[in-house]
């Protein structure tokens, strides 16, 4: 699983992307815990922070599977 | 609604056309222009950054929902990322209706969820003066491709400079083969971890030059019992046993005659017969690199030391499509005209070497239909690291792939290179993501993928960078001169201490009968007369065998 950090994320993570490999397919609770193990620094985000699944805002009972590309999409400013 | 989303790096254009229908009464435009100030301090540009792939998907889908609350004709949506100076439009919309009322409602939703939800972010303001901000160079007219024909080393060069490795896993023993190392495993014992026996026979203390000693103990392959032996004493031991403590020797049991718990040496070998603590790697060594593609020896070597879950790079995602209208199933037979697909089973079995998950998908040669197609496909294209395209085998290759590859938000970084065969050659990068656009003919596919994919898998699992080797021709190659360098399908062989390669005859790209034979490619200058047998030549090996 891929996820992508975008904008001021990216300078939490000091990156701008990870690869999971979870046995199986994981919620949202479940993503947070191993995303704030690898990177703690993302707590304070996780409120302003929505979920996408494959180009998708990701639902409040998505699963997240390896295959999928995951990314973390802090508020957005466009236009 | 007919929707049209683009994003680009490059200045909106000044004048767009609305879109030709003669039912519209209404063609409305927006522009959102840059401000010369940002929270408060005056800048002279933003830097915007975007997800692409979803940024154009959100912006469909926030479009036609819209649309169906505010019926309107169509809609084109541009929107600018990368610096963007002061007084430059960010955005532009377009919006064609019959009446003007549904365009001016459905323009101010739509900003406001642009605004709400499409991930594009400004991520820095560049204050005035800021030297980070480089007026981009206006495009000359008539020269709209930037990319230039690229020498064979000029693409490689590339190709090993845009390729990043991609962040590693770790991953259990049993998944890492083909995998490549990315960190550097020690040696955290000695081994082997103590001096063990290398025959069957018994163990006495080094310096003890008695002829007749009492056997005090027995060792099997399996036990550990530390005890210190007297002079005098014997310890009858197994092959591979862990010897009971350090600076024995061992005599082989054919050079002894046993009675009950007495034994005599009848002769004296000159070796210890112990393989002692640490000989194969001292404690703190490395066993194996970081760079190193895991073969089945490697792996063997981090379950001996116990490194059961290696950092490695991440199983990789390719996403392979197939184009042209005249390509058919191999199981099929072609009408006249068609020809089977080989393409997917050569790029499948010349992945094989790395470890991947391959999905392949076949795409129509009109490139709104393919654009459609991959729209519904379930798979995600997003969730790939490696991108083929292989172009048909006869027509449009070039046209296709290049808009299909720049919808999907990559850019283009070169689309021909000097060689032969495998000229149309596409390299694009879009983030961490790869693509290439491959020439349709299999021996253009089979030379491209080792020169330009391979290097690209090398450099996004963090591998060796592809590079020539000297060899020897074994015959002699020849071919008129050429004004295109040519890399030269031959087999490879061993004779003596050199390497030796025998040039396969090809006639066209289109020739994949030496496909079968040729595990290296030969490496052959522009404009170079018939080269002689015996005379040296650069290669590049293309097979397992000399896999590094």
């Amino acid at each position: 699983m891929r996820v992508l950090f975008f904008a001021q994320l990216k300078d939490v993570t000091g990156c701008d992307a990870v690869e999971l490999e979870p046995s199986s397919p994981l919620n949202r609770e479940q993503l947070w815990t191993l995303l704030l193990e690898k990177f703690p620094g993302l707590r304070g985000h996780r409120g302003n922070v929505r979920l996408t699944r494959n180009w998708e805002y990701a639902d409040a009972d998505a699963q997240f599977a390896n295959a999928d590309e995951v990314a973390l999409i802090p508020p957005v400013s466009g236009g | 609604m007919e929707i049209e989303v683009q994003l680009t790096g490059s200045p909106i254009a000044e004048r767009i056309s609305p879109p030709r229908l003669a039912a519209h009464g209404a063609w409305l435009e927006f522009r959102g222009a840059v401000r010369d100030e940002e929270s408060g301090g005056k800048i002279s540009a933003l830097e915007y950054e975007v997800y692409p792939e979803m940024a154009v998907r959100e912006i469909r889908r926030i479009l036609e929902a819209l649309a169906v609350k505010h019926p309107c004709l169509a809609a084109t949506v541009i929107h600018r990322v990368g610096v963007i100076p002061v007084g430059e439009a960010a955005i532009y919309v377009g919006i064609a209706s019959r009446h003007r009322a549904e365009a001016i409602t459905l323009l101010g939703e739509f900003m406001n969820h642009l605004k709400q939800g499409v991930p594009i972010w400004k991520r820095r303001a560049l204050p005035v003066g800021s030297s980070a901000f480089r007026r981009p160079e206006p495009a000359k007219a008539g020269t709209p491709n930037k990319t230039a024909i690229k020498s064979l080393d000029e693409a490689m060069a590339e190709i090993n400079s845009r390729c990043q490795p991609l962040p590693a896993v770790r991953a259990p023993l049993a998944e890492a083969f083909g995998r490549v190392l990315r960190e550097t495993v020690c040696a955290t014992e000695d081994l082997p971890p103590v001096d063990r026996s290398m025959r069957d026979g018994y163990a006495i203390r080094a310096d003890d030059s008695a002829e007749t000693f009492s056997v005090v103990d027995t060792l099997h392959a399996a036990d550990w019992k530390p005890r210190q032996i007297k002079p005098g004493e014997a310890v009858r031991v197994a092959t591979g046993a862990s010897l009971p403590c350090e600076n024995l020797r061992v005599v082989m049991q054919e050079n002894v005659e046993r009675n009950g718990n007495q034994i005599r040496i009848v002769r004296r070998e000159n070796s210890s017969n112990v393989r002692l603590r640490g000989e194969d790697v001292r404690q703190g060594q490395p066993l194996v690199s970081a760079g190193t593609k895991l073969n089945a020896g490697a792996l063997a070597i981090l379950a001996t030391a116990g490194h059961v879950n290696p950092l490695v790079s991440p199983r990789l995602r390719v996403l392979h499509f197939t184009t042209g209208d005249e390509i058919v199933p191999p199981d099929q037979t072609p009408k006249p005209g068609q020809i089977r697909d080989s393409n997917s089973i050569l790029i499948r079995g010349l992945l094989q070497t790395c470890s991947c998950d391959v999905t392949q998908k076949h795409l129509p040669e009109n490139f709104e239909a393919a654009k459609r197609l991959i729209e519904t496909f379930n798979l995600q294209p997003s969730t790939f690291n490696l991108l083929l395209v292989s172009g048909g085998a006869s027509v449009g290759e070039k046209d296709f792939t290049r808009p299909l590859l720049e919808w999907l938000g990559f850019e283009i970084i070169f689309s021909q290179v000097n060689v032969r065969p495998g000229r149309p050659l596409i390299f694009g990068i879009n983030g961490s993501r790869v693509a290439f656009g491959l020439p349709g003919n299999p021996l253009s596919h089979f030379v491209c993928f080792h020169f330009a994919v391979a290097a690209a898998l090398e450099c996004l699992t963090g591998g060796e960078p592809q590079k020539f080797l000297r060899g020897q021709l074994a015959e002699k190659l020849d071919d008129k001169p050429c004004p295109r360098e040519t890399l030269w399908p031959a087999r490879l062989e061993w004779n003596g201490s050199a390497p030796r390669l025998r040039p396969l005859a090809w006639a066209s790209s289109g020739d994949i009968t030496c496909l079968m034979a040729a595990n290296a490619l030969v490496r052959v200058p522009a404009n170079v007369e018939p080269i002689k047998a015996d005379a040296e030549v650069d290669f590049l090996p293309v097979a397992a065998m000399l896999a590094k």
